[in-house]
């Protein structure tokens, strides 16, 4: 392995998959594909958020700024944001976002006129796009469904106004975190852990006991059977090297061997809602090859320079 | 006195209030004559509320030398925090009343003016029937050992010895009683019979303005808080009080205690107790951390949107801390948040959190942490102008044919709400109905504000004379803004990381939303803040907050519970392993650029912090080029004026070191007052010199080519002419210096040569 390049051939394999959480093992790669993979999900799948916001009325006791702040970060339906365009790039509009290709409007208008407490949520914002309307959690989640429940903007009392345009654009969470599709995207080494069965054996059953729970999560237990203690969970570990510590204390060193298996990953995967946990992967994915083949691209493009001017120097750098 | 009328005396205290300077002739043989006001600034709660809670010693103590004014004694033990008082020049002169201090008021409960004359024939009536006698003149009186003198506000009367100790219990008795014959904030200082000490007698106080707190008498059988006793400082000191630990304090058993404090924490200041396990801290950081809760941005007041202050700093996202102690409960803190519930995590990252610096998450700032504002308020009242003559003319308005303003100003003269204003540009016009002078207010200086609010003065049905435009400057976290967690550790914010490169936890896939650096702690030895970062990591775990009162152990001890309870650390450190997390709050980090497990255990968890108001859009400093100075013309100095920071002596000394001559010539002459000046090198003067108006002849333009310049002729006065004309490089205030001696007699001349060393 030492030195020598060889090429690999990553796996995926799926293990739990729902709307807005993914768990998934990534085998024969190394930590720095599973990092790229990891950030680049968090910062550079695009998503839609709003942008712009245009306030006509805001009598709330909100201001202005805080209110389009509160409206950028919340999530809104993005399986369009792969084939949008930036709108810094959309030929169409010039940039100035206010074409279909590039975003999307909303607009808000609430107006509290009873003596109770108006709470405004983004039910009220009404797209110009019904494939871009803001995530809907109520479904999903197996609360009172019966009662439509959106994130609060803002609550207004009797007399307050709040009346506003919203342009939601796509992004990517490099630029704000606002564009960031993920909620958590973490990754552990696979741990192997061995457990020396011999030395196991001298100890009794009270410092096996103590042995299991010298670990805060359980990675161990014992087989009510066998009274042997089995590794029943070794993901759980959490490289604390508490049970280490704990056989050195015991006077049993190398009582267990833990390893993290260098090329094998953890994956867990969870989203705001904007987009599905297992899109999320595909497009980070996809989004990872764009990245190299612009790298491949620029070796192709050097000695063409001359023939494609600035055109190539561009794809090298994007 | 006669002569002054009632309205000067109006005026003269009005003025007194405004400025705290006295005004007088004759001194009234105060100590200090200026400073008996202060403003109470509204920057946030606390330091609104300590305004009120604070006692200044005295403008003249400040300049003395000796230290023993400073120091905190037995009589104000309780009554003023330790804990709470600036360090530096006013340490031990201003100081701070503990939150169980109170002042005696002029007023009961019910706010009526107390009686204070039936008030003390009441307890001289009691004073008799416990046999004191009253003294009459020329009535002869044993003095102590035998006899005790009383004194009730100053009325003298006299009372057996051996009655004296009776007395105090029944007089103690009777304060702590529901029955109105004694007022519970009577001072009963009895100064017993010793040997070379105080001059004993009883001395007692009903007067208003003096401090009293509650301490519990323990030598009344306690019946559900009827033992709660009203002290004050000069009895304090001859009453035995134990403390709540437990112990006896060193009391020998031949004054056995009679008195006991509620609280160990009554010892403390409002602020100094919201704190979290302020016992865990070396003390110099609890006194930082009341100054810097002072100094916090935070939710000042509740009715922002009706308020007119100069400025107002506001907290947009504010949170309430995890760790608490019952102080905040119980004053309710939570209408006034000061902080965020901020990740932190304790390495060395990057080297960005070097010397007090701090790494902040780009991407948790940019979700809304710290975020907030800066309310301005500008008052324009028309009616304050200067010339009688121009009173009552001038209106709001706006001309509908001045364009340049209209998309700032609106046609009544006042800013359209919501619209953006740079630096520079007018927020405000007024006309002057007689005259048709128009005058626009603009905004000085270069930063940008929103008009968050115009509130208009409708007294006068009229016209409007007076408005209050509110400007709002946004104020998000930048790179150079100060934070502190409450346990004095403040630390500059020296780098935005976004999200990715932060290190992560493999288990939750948390990133810390602020980076600080471990040496932060060895040498500042702040344990609470460890204590509250496990803290708040397993009380948000369990999903709950978490007492940090000070000293909660020693309470514990006198309810009589076991003392052999776990200790504070275990106790906080089985919470995190029940939920599955390291017992000494670590964690395993990845680094976030790299994806690799860091080598150490990381230290991670939630910490309340605060934002302080310093940052840097209020301070930054940079110029390049701008105005200078009439006379010396060197770049004139102050930020509000665009000026520069001074390049001074020891700047100098550090570039001569460094043998960067030509920079220093650099900064110190050709950006600085570079001038071309001519001599005369026949009289070696420069100030005799004169440009000579060439005559005026036609000058014969050639075809295509601008008109030729003539050339610049220059002349010595003194010498009538312009043989020896030389131009030599010099600074402007060369010049200067040369004509100030001219004008003191004294003349200056250069000898000039040319070539180096001549």
């Amino acid at each position: 392995m030492e030195g020598a390049s060889y090429q690999r051939f990553p796996k995926i394999k799926i293990r739990e998959l729902k709307d807005d959480y993914a768990k998934f093992e990534l085998r024969d790669t190394d930590a720095s594909m599973a990092n790229a993979l990891r950030r680049v999900m968090i910062a550079e799948v695009p998503t839609i958020a709003i942008d712009l916001v245009e306030i006509e009325v805001n009598s709330s006791v909100l201001n202005d700024e805080f209110i389009a702040h509160r409206l950028g970060l919340i999530p809104l339906t993005s399986e369009r944001a792969m084939s949008m365009r930036f709108s810094r790039d959309c030929d169409a509009c010039d940039g100035d976002g206010q074409c279909e290709f590039c975003s999307v409007e909303f607009h808000l208008r609430a107006k509290c006129m009873s003596d109770q407490t108006l709470d405004v949520t983004s039910n009220d914002l009404y797209s110009s796009d019904h494939t871009v309307v803001p995530v809907n959690f109520t479904d999903s989640a197996g609360y009172d469904s019966s009662e439509q429940r959106g994130i609060i903007i803002v609550k207004l009392r009797r007399g307050q106004e709040l009346r506003l345009r919203a342009i939601a654009r796509k992004g990517i969470g490099k630029d704000h975190a606002k564009w960031s599709p993920a909620a958590t995207v973490t990754f552990m080494y696979e741990p192997e852990i061995h457990i020396n069965e011999d030395m196991m054996d001298t100890l009794t059953l009270e410092e096996k006991q103590s042995f299991v729970e010298s670990s805060p999560t359980r990675v161990f237990d014992i087989d009510p059977n066998t009274q042997q203690v089995v590794v029943v969970d070794p993901e759980a570990y959490t490289y604390d090297d508490e049970v280490l510590k704990k056989a050195e204390a015991m006077g049993k060193p190398g009582l267990v061997e833990i390893y993290a298996k260098e090329d094998s990953f953890i994956f867990t995967v969870e989203s705001t809602g904007a987009i599905k946990a297992s899109q999320m992967v595909l497009n980070a994915i996809d989004i990872l090859k764009q990245k190299l083949d612009a790298v491949r691209l620029s070796e192709d493009t050097v000695e063409a320079d001359d023939q494609f001017g600035e055109l190539g120097a561009h794809m090298r750098g994007g | 006195m006669e002569k002054i009328s009632p309205k000067q005396i109006g005026a003269a205290i009005e003025n007194l209030l405004k400025t705290g300077r006295l005004v007088t002739q004759t001194g009234l043989d105060l100590q200090q004559r200026a400073g008996f006001t202060v403003q109470a600034e509204r920057l946030n709660y606390l330091r609104f509320i300590s305004f009120f809670r604070s006692v200044h010693r005295g403008a003249s103590f400040a300049g003395l030398r000796t230290t023993s004014v400073r120091k905190l004694l037995p009589e104000s033990w309780g009554f003023l925090c330790p804990v709470h008082t600036p360090d530096g020049e006013p340490c031990g002169l201003l100081n701070h009343m503990t939150c169980t201090c109170r002042i005696t008021s002029y007023y009961n409960s019910q706010g009526i003016i107390r009686d204070f004359f039936k008030i003390r024939m009441s307890i001289l009536n009691v004073l008799v029937g416990v046999g004191m006698t009253t003294s009459w003149p020329k009535v002869d009186h044993d003095g102590p050992p035998q006899a005790l003198p009383v004194l009730l506000d100053g009325v003298i009367g006299s009372l057996s010895t051996s009655e004296a100790d009776k007395v105090v219990a029944h007089l103690r008795n009777l304060k702590v009683s529901d029955s109105s014959v004694i007022p519970d904030d009577l001072e009963v200082g009895y100064v017993p019979l010793s040997l070379g000490g105080t001059y004993p007698g009883l001395y007692l106080f009903t007067s208003p303005s003096r401090f009293i707190r509650p301490v519990r008498n323990i030598s009344i059988p306690s019946s559900d808080e009827k033992d709660i006793e009203l002290i004050g400082p000069f009895e304090q000191v001859f009453m035995e009080i134990k403390c709540p630990d437990g112990g006896d304090g060193g009391r020998s058993t031949t004054f056995p205690a009679t008195h006991e404090e509620l609280l160990p924490t009554a010892m403390l200041s409002v602020v100094a107790n919201l704190t979290p396990w302020s016992d865990h801290n070396q003390s110099p950081r609890n006194m930082y951390q009341c100054q810097m809760a002072k100094q916090t941005m935070a939710f000042s007041l509740q009715a922002l949107h009706s308020r007119a202050d100069q400025k107002l700093y506001h907290l947009q996202t504010p949170q309430t801390p995890i760790v608490r102690t019952k102080t905040y409960t119980k004053y309710c803190l939570d209408n006034y948040p000061s902080g965020t519930n901020a990740i932190v995590a304790v390495l060395a990252y990057t080297g960005y959190d070097m010397e007090d610096a701090m790494i902040l998450n780009k991407s948790s700032v940019e979700r809304g942490m710290c975020h907030g504002q800066i309310y301005q308020t500008e008052t324009i009242d028309l009616c304050e102008g200067k010339s009688k003559s121009d009173r009552g003319q001038r209106i709001f308005k706006r001309e509908h044919s001045d364009k340049a303003i209209s998309s700032f100003v609106d046609s009544d003269g006042l800013p359209y709400i919501g619209q953006v204003i740079h630096g520079g540009e007018p927020y405000c016009s007024t006309i002057n109905q007689v005259t048709n002078a128009k005058r626009t207010y603009s905004r000085k200086g270069s930063e940008m504000a929103i008009v968050d609010y115009v509130s208009v003065d409708t007294k006068n049905k009229n016209h409007l004379q007076k408005v209050n435009i509110r400007f709002r400057h946004p104020r998000n976290p930048v790179i150079g803004d100060k934070f502190s967690s409450r346990h004095g550790q403040k630390g500059v914010c020296s780098q935005l990381w976004p999200d990715i490169d932060m290190p992560f936890s493999g288990v939750t896939g948390m990133r810390p939303d602020l980076i600080i650096n471990p040496h932060a702690f060895p040498s500042r030895m702040t344990i609470a803040m460890l204590l509250e970062s496990v803290a708040a990591k397993g009380g948000s775990l369990h999903g709950k907050f978490v007492d940090a009162t000070p000293f909660s152990d020693s309470v514990k001890g006198a309810d009589g519970k076991t003392q052999e309870s776990e200790s504070l650390v275990d106790e906080l450190g089985s919470m995190l392993r029940a939920r599955g997390f390291n017992y000494h709050g670590v964690e395993v980090l990845y680094s976030g650029v790299y994806g690799t497990e860091l080598t150490c255990e990381i230290f991670i968890g939630p910490v309340y912090y605060q934002r302080l108001r310093h940052m840097v859009s209020d301070k930054y400093q940079v110029r390049a080029t701008g105005q200078v100075d009439q006379i010396t013309r060197q770049p004139i100095k102050g930020r509000k004026r665009g000026g520069g920071i001074r390049f001074g002596e020891m700047e100098r000394d550090s570039m001569l070191a460094h043998g960067a001559a030509y920079l220093l010539h650099d900064r110190l002459h050709t950006c600085s007052d570079y001038h071309i000046a001519d001599v005369c090198s026949l009289c070696g003067s420069i100030l005799t010199t004169a440009i000579v108006q060439p005559q005026k002849r036609a000058v014969r333009e050639i075809g295509g080519l601008p008109p030729a310049r003539a050339p610049k002729k220059v002349m010595c006065h003194a010498c009538q002419t312009s043989k020896g004309m030389e131009t030599v490089a010099m600074p402007y205030v060369f010049r200067y210096l040369a004509a100030e001696l001219a004008a003191m007699n004294i003349k200056m001349t250069l000898q000039l040569s040319s070539g180096a060393g001549a």
